[in-house]
């Protein structure tokens, strides 16, 4: 296990007192198909640090997401989650990798929230049995105490009137946020956010805006997969520019933003030129 | 036609509808219970775990049901493990032997029922389910099944309505259900047209109330808006439960 | 199996004719159900719901009991003297009218998922309505119809099993016959189980056939 102090080269903003990275990707390879999507790209996200996740649509940058819970399994590299690095094995009979211990996947899963771009609220379930869901059959409280704690992130996230609606009675941004309830709901390590408004109306973006910031503001690991430049410019701590499977640029939003070093950053802030 | 005779037939007949109930409603729970896990396998993207339940509603939904009843009732007590085994005290029995072939049938037809409805769910769903950490057994029973089975609800009420039908053929080996007694009914009254027109009507209200269950369950599922319903009656009897 | 593989041979034939005569009529029976269930007239549309929906709520068994036995009183009245319907010809009416129930469903279904511009379209151009039906609804129809048709077929051809109930010559009574009097069962009814089971495969290959001919023009 890893216990020495980090001194990886992804983490130049890291607080001096912080050793060990809440959730990290080293140099992790993924093809789909025979597209290579991730072609070695390393990130780690330090507590109480927010990532925001930029780049053109085709960069990889959703897939670096849904590596980091797995939901991909990076064909070669490694995820740690803290000082755990999970175990990702090569797959037998076919090209790629398959999780190797199902229960670590799922307990690590258990710790990190993910926020989807197309809500995926479960549609025979209300807003509160939604949010219940983990609480009950994966952390095992007891379904008062899951009905406590499912009011309690719904509150938070502006929705608890509408606890009894199924999905299908509420309108796309209230479904991202009781998304975000459900995720909130597991007391995860680190949040996900994949793109959380780009299934949205442009009206609807502010409410689901203002709750991730709400988030923000309160210390919480979050890495943002999003096109929207001037939210991660405000809220993150960092952001991380992608362009055909690699990490380009790195650092300060306020750097990175302003100062684009890359060809590749500069066009993708300002298309025009 | 004697209208007098058909109700005396109605009359007579309804002695059978607890029979072709209980046949109905065992097979159905029988094929229930052993094509929701068979559906998986079936859906499954391993051709090793596919394939063995493929052979097996192919070959059953291949071959008329009559044929794998005689198979059962006439064929098994030639097998000397079956004759010699406590098996025999059930399969010596029509009715357990209708029972069986109707289960096995209905479970056919239901996997392959349920294995659309399996494949027809968001991947998106299962995605969110997964990334909360929920095991995979509990992805299934709590989110892919029940979805499933809501897509699939009208084809699994023909299903029901199906075999409310098919139990008809236990009357082939001696039992007395419905058709089974119409048929007794019309060797002494020599009136089929009257018995037979009798067993039609009380097939046509069973199926007929089936139908109608299942669209009322059907319509609890669509959602009445919360506002007016808050607590759907299905929902209410499976936190009862 | 003792000289009974021949007369398997003859079941095959009664079955494969049987299914064949109902499928057709029934065919038939389903175009004429489909017009009338999307017709003006409410009367026509009443009698079509009538007959698919009682048809299709009561057994195929019953069906067939019906009009076996009910057809021989009928027409034992009729003449006076004692006169048998010959099974073959109660089982190719029952099991037409069975069909037809399903297949006005079917068809009906198919030409409501034709878009209403279908006819419009025809119309505009100057065809004649049944030119219409002909040429631009009856094919777009069977496209769409194709596949519950071929389920269809294959309950046909199960359903054939029934009528040696009453006493047809079929695959089934050949087995039924040959397991009493041989004392197998097993052999006799997993023969006829192979030989429906190549019926319904042969019948599934076909279909599959016909249906990427005829969806391959389309994209």
């Amino acid at each position: 296990m890893q216990t020495a102090i980090d001194l990886h080269s992804d983490a130049p903003h890291r607080g001096p007192a912080v050793a060990t990275a809440s959730l990290r990707a080293e140099n992790v390879h993924k093809t789909l198909g025979t597209h290579p999507v991730l072609r070695g790209v390393s990130l780690a996200a330090y507590p109480h640090e927010v990532i925001s996740v930029l780049g053109a649509s085709g960069s990889g940058k959703s897939t670096l997401l849904r590596c980091l819970n797995l939901l991909e399994v990076p064909d070669s590299g490694d995820i740690w989650f803290r000082n755990e690095k999970l175990d990702i094995r090569p797959a037998a009979g076919r090209d790629g990798a398959r999780i190797g211990d199902a229960r670590q996947a799922r307990r690590v899963r258990a710790s990190l929230g993910m926020v989807f771009q197309s809500f995926n609220l479960w549609p025979h379930k209300t807003a509160l049995e939604n949010v219940m869901e983990g609480p009950v059959h994966v952390r095992g409280l007891a379904r008062r105490t899951a009905v406590e704690c499912a009011k309690h992130y719904l509150r938070k996230v502006g929705l608890i009137e509408r606890r009894d609606h199924y999905p299908r009675h509420l309108s796309g941004g209230q479904q991202q946020r009781v998304a975000i309830a459900r995720a909130l709901a597991m007391e995860p390590e680190v949040l996900l956010f994949d793109e959380p408004t780009s299934a949205l109306d442009p009206e609807l973006t502010g409410e689901v805006l203002r709750t991730i910031r709400s988030l923000a503001e309160e210390g919480r690991t979050m890495i943002l997969v999003t096109h929207e430049l001037s939210f991660a410019r405000e809220v993150s701590s960092r952001v991380a520019f992608m362009q055909g499977g690699r990490i380009e640029e790195e650092g300060p939003p306020e750097e990175v933003l302003s100062r684009p070093a890359s060809a590749g950053l500069r066009r993708f802030l300002d298309p025009a030129c | 036609m004697n209208i007098a005779l058909i109700t005396e037939s109605i009359a007579t007949l309804l002695g059978g509808v607890v029979l072709t109930l209980e046949l109905t409603i065992l097979s159905l729970l029988i094929g229930f219970v052993l094509s929701v896990p068979l559906a998986f396998l079936r859906a499954s993207r391993s051709p090793w775990l596919s394939w063995p339940v493929l052979a097996y509603t192919y070959v059953f939904r291949g071959t008329p049901l009559l044929v794998q009843l005689f198979l059962i009732y006439y064929g098994l007590g030639q097998l000397a493990v079956v004759r010699e085994s406590v098996l025999w005290l059930l399969f010596r029995d029509p009715f357990y032997c209708a029972l069986l072939a109707f289960s096995l049938n209905s479970a056919a037809y239901t996997i392959e029922v349920f294995r659309g409805g399996i494949q027809s769910v968001p991947p998106g769903l299962v995605e969110a389910a997964q990334a909360i950490g929920l095991s995979p057994t509990k992805i299934r029973l709590r989110i892919v099944f029940p979805l499933a089975f809501r897509t699939v609800l009208p084809s699994y009420a023909n299903e029901v309505v199906g075999m409310i039908k098919a139990s008809s053929l236990a009357s082939t080996v001696t039992l007395l259900e419905i058709t089974g007694l119409a048929r007794k009914l019309v060797s002494e009254t020599f009136a089929p047209y009257e018995v037979f027109v009798a067993a039609g009507a009380i097939y046509l209200a069973l199926t007929f109330l089936a139908s109608r269950l299942f669209n009322l369950i059907e319509l609890h599922l669509a959602g009445v808006p919360p506002d007016k319903a808050r607590r759907p009656w299905l929902l209410k009897l499976r936190q009862a439960r | 199996m003792g000289g009974f593989q021949e007369q398997f041979l003859r079941g095959l034939e009664t079955t494969v004719l049987v299914a064949a005569i109902s499928g057709a009529f029934g065919m038939l029976v389903g175009l004429a159900g489909a017009a009338a269930k999307l017709s003006r007239f409410r009367a026509l549309r009443m009698i079509a719901d009538a007959y698919t929906t009682i048809v299709r709520g009561v057994p195929e068994l019953l069906v067939i009991l019906l009009v076996y036995f009910g057809g021989t009183t009928a027409l034992t009245a009729l003449v006076g003297s004692y006169v048998e319907v010959s099974a073959l010809w109660a089982g190719v009416f029952s099991l037409t009218v069975v069909f037809g129930a399903y297949a006005t469903e079917i068809f009906r279904g198919a030409i409501q998922a034709i878009p209403r511009g279908q006819t419009e379209a025809a119309l505009s151009i100057g065809l004649a309505p049944w030119q219409t039906w002909l040429l631009v609804i009856l094919p777009q129809m069977a496209r769409i119809a194709l596949p519950a048709l071929c389920n269809l077929w294959i309950s046909l051809l199960k359903d054939t099993s029934l009528i040696s109930i009453v006493g047809l010559s079929d695959i089934m009574r050949i087995a039924v016959v040959g397991a009493g009097s041989m004392r197998d069962p097993l052999t006799f009814y997993l023969a006829a189980s192979a030989l429906y089971l190549m019926l319904t495969s042969v019948s599934l290959l076909t279909f599959r056939l016909v249906e990427r001919r005829l969806l391959a023009p389309v994209h």
